[in-house]
């Protein structure tokens, strides 16, 4: 039984262009060479036809079974000089997920084959074939065309379409990461990346920013700056790049998380001590959820959207808490170490990832949101603002162990740490887009 | 007449300091005789452009005096506060450092100041903007205390954001757990 499906794509992407604008100004003739960033959208249409063998799919490699073993693959590219590049990218990816094992192409053992034809010569156009070589059969033919050379988007999507095939689930090659990034004024923007830390770009110049967090739906990213000795909270379109501001109110306003149903968690000090609360992204509907004397702060909802985790230090040092969303039911989550800040929840509710201080340095560690288990995932340096990948297989935070602070990525384990930032980047603080509809 | 013009000279003198700080040049050339004197004939010549009635002159002089040890003493009394880890309240140290800015702010009347709060680098991010909010409100709360008015004065956090020290000792940190005040134009 073959599915026939043929489906149009826009691949809108966000580009930089450098460059550089000379300034005279007085007698003194004084020469700034200043860089400027235009950021626009460019739009590659793409259209994708494959044929799906059979309507049941079978699951190379069950994912939510314990003690998963490695698929061995082959992964090929032919064609143009180009395809070597899209190969590499692919099975990057796949590697990440530390599910697949590689086997060269002249060498038997691979169940399955994915072999990719690419052509250059006008945009870019691949055909994938993904065999399964125990059966004999092809399993997934997919023709990708785009109008331009736009090799690490399509290398990802591909990569998403091989891992659909084993596992059966939706990968997370194709989402994003937002992050702070140094500003050579010494203030923190926005960034924004490739969740291989690639095609970065700064989304966010002005003032001094911090905590952010995107909306379930991808499109705009709320977050908290410092402009004129004032914290309020923006939300930004990240289509336009068009900001306005979402609260404003004395004090300092961080937000916190989204909510699937529309609603923002944040933290304010306008009555004088951090409390949370929530409001919706049109910036109405305000509800004070805590109230104590202390600081209440990172309010985040569980995918769920029925509770709140967030950090308090009303047992003296910050601790993390849960609450359910209309602030009832205060629990406690975390007693071991003095302080426990940034709660991040995994997509199936069951964990909370945050960062814990053991042994004078920050550690990220996984609590079970009933509290009943708590594992350290990294150890050396200082790990902090820990991030679930919206499958929940990977965990984006940030580190100092190689110097100044970079954007890490690891398995939800601890497995397959490593840098995605340059070395000495000054990044930290990731936050892990939603799948974005393709 | 000799007095104006060397009133008027301090004026140019002044208002050219403000423009142009190159506080290196000056003693280089002091020691040459020769071009010493050259120098005079110029002053001369700039002398006879200024052309500002006396009073004018008087009056700037005054404000330029004025501003100057505003600001001066707003330095020498403007020392950050330091606070223990993880901690906003005041130290017994601190008082009278707070109560001298108090003082300074009742002879002030027309200036206001801002407090920013800060933290050492070891605390998460988002929670030092928090504590260091924590540390600039309790510093205002004291001066308020000491009868200044709310108003005059501007809290703002900036956690760890903006350090002094960079150094991973006890020292440095200390250093940057700090509440430092600001003269508000």
């Amino acid at each position: 039984m073959n599915t026939n499906i043929r489906l149009q794509i826009t691949d809108c992407r966000l580009q930089t262009i450098d460059s550089r604008l000379e300034t005279y100004t007085g007698k003194a003739l004084r020469t700034d060479n200043t860089h400027k960033f235009f950021l626009f959208f460019v739009c590659v249409l793409y259209s994708v036809f494959f044929v799906l063998s059979n309507a049941d799919a079978k699951i190379y490699i069950d994912i939510t079974s314990p003690g998963i073993r490695q698929l061995p693959v082959t992964v090929t590219a032919k064609g143009t000089a180009r395809a070597k590049e899209l190969e590499w990218i692919a099975k990057a990816d796949l590697e990440a997920t530390g599910m697949f094992s590689f086997v060269d192409p002249d060498v038997p053992g691979a169940e399955i084959i994915a072999d990719m034809d690419v052509d250059t010569h006008n945009g870019l156009q691949v055909v994938l074939s993904v065999i399964d070589q125990i059966e004999g059969r092809e399993v997934l033919k997919k023709r990708y065309d785009a109008s331009k050379l736009i090799i690490r988007p399509m290398a990802h999507s591909i990569a998403n379409d091989i891992y659909k095939v084993a596992t059966g689930k939706k990968g997370v090659f194709r989402t994003r990461i937002t992050y702070l990034s140094t500003l050579p004024s010494g203030n923190k923007g926005i960034s924004l990346m490739d969740w291989d830390g690639f095609n970065s770009v700064r989304i966010v110049t002005r003032g001094l920013n911090s905590s952010h967090s995107w909306t379930q739906d991808g499109k705009y990213l709320l977050f908290s700056a410092e402009r004129n000795r004032k914290w309020r909270i923006y939300i930004l379109d990240l289509k336009t790049l068009k900001e306005s501001i979402l609260y404003s109110s004395k004090g300092l306003n961080l937000v916190g998380g989204t909510s699937t149903d529309g609603l923002v968690s944040f933290s304010s000090s306008r009555d004088g001590s951090s409390e949370i609360y929530s409001i919706n992204t049109f910036g109405k509907k305000m509800k004070k959820l805590t109230r104590s004397f202390g600081i209440d702060l990172s309010p985040v909802f569980s995918p769920d959207g029925e509770k709140i985790a967030f950090v308090s230090d009303r047992s003296g040092g910050p601790q993390i808490y849960t609450m359910d969303a209309n602030g009832k039911s205060i629990n406690r989550l975390t007693f071991e170490g003095s302080y426990n800040t940034s709660p991040a929840w995994s997509p199936d509710n069951k964990w909370l990832a945050y960062s814990g201080r053991i042994d004078g340095k920050n550690q990220i560690f996984v609590v079970k949101s009933d509290g009943s288990e708590t594992w350290q995932i990294t150890m050396t340096g200082n790990n902090e603002s820990p991030s679930y990948s919206p499958d929940g297989l990977f965990l984006a935070f940030d580190s100092d162990r190689d110097g100044e602070r970079s954007i890490y990525i690891m398995r939800n384990t601890g497995e397959g740490q490593r840098r995605i930032t340059k070395k000495g980047s000054q990044a930290m603080s990731p936050r892990w887009s939603p799948y974005f509809n393709e | 007449m000799k007095k104006i013009l060397i009133i008027a000279l301090l004026v140019f003198a002044v208002s050219c300091a403000k423009k142009y700080t190159k506080p290196y040049d000056e003693p280089a050339r002091a020691p040459e005789e020769p071009i010493s004197e050259e120098t005079i004939e110029i002053e001369e010549e700039q002398v006879e452009e200024v052309e500002i009635p006396r009073d004018q002159r008087i009056e700037e002089e005054d404000m330029a005096s004025r501003e100057m040890t505003a600001e001066e003493k707003a330095q020498q009394i403007f020392q950050d506060i330091l606070f223990d880890y993880d901690k906003y309240d005041i130290r017994a140290e601190a008082r009278p450092v707070l109560d001298s800015v108090a003082s300074f702010l009742n002879d002030e009347k027309d200036l206001n100041i801002a407090i920013e709060g800060h933290c050492d680098e070891r605390g998460t991010n988002e929670y030092n903007l928090a504590l260091g909010e924590k540390r600039a409100n309790s510093t205002k709360n004291y001066l308020v205390s000491l009868g200044i008015t709310p108003d005059r004065i501007t809290v703002v956090t900036y956690g760890e954001e903006k350090q002094l020290c960079v150094d991973q000792n006890e020292d440095c940190w200390q250093l940057n757990r700090r509440a430092h005040f600001v003269v508000l134009k």
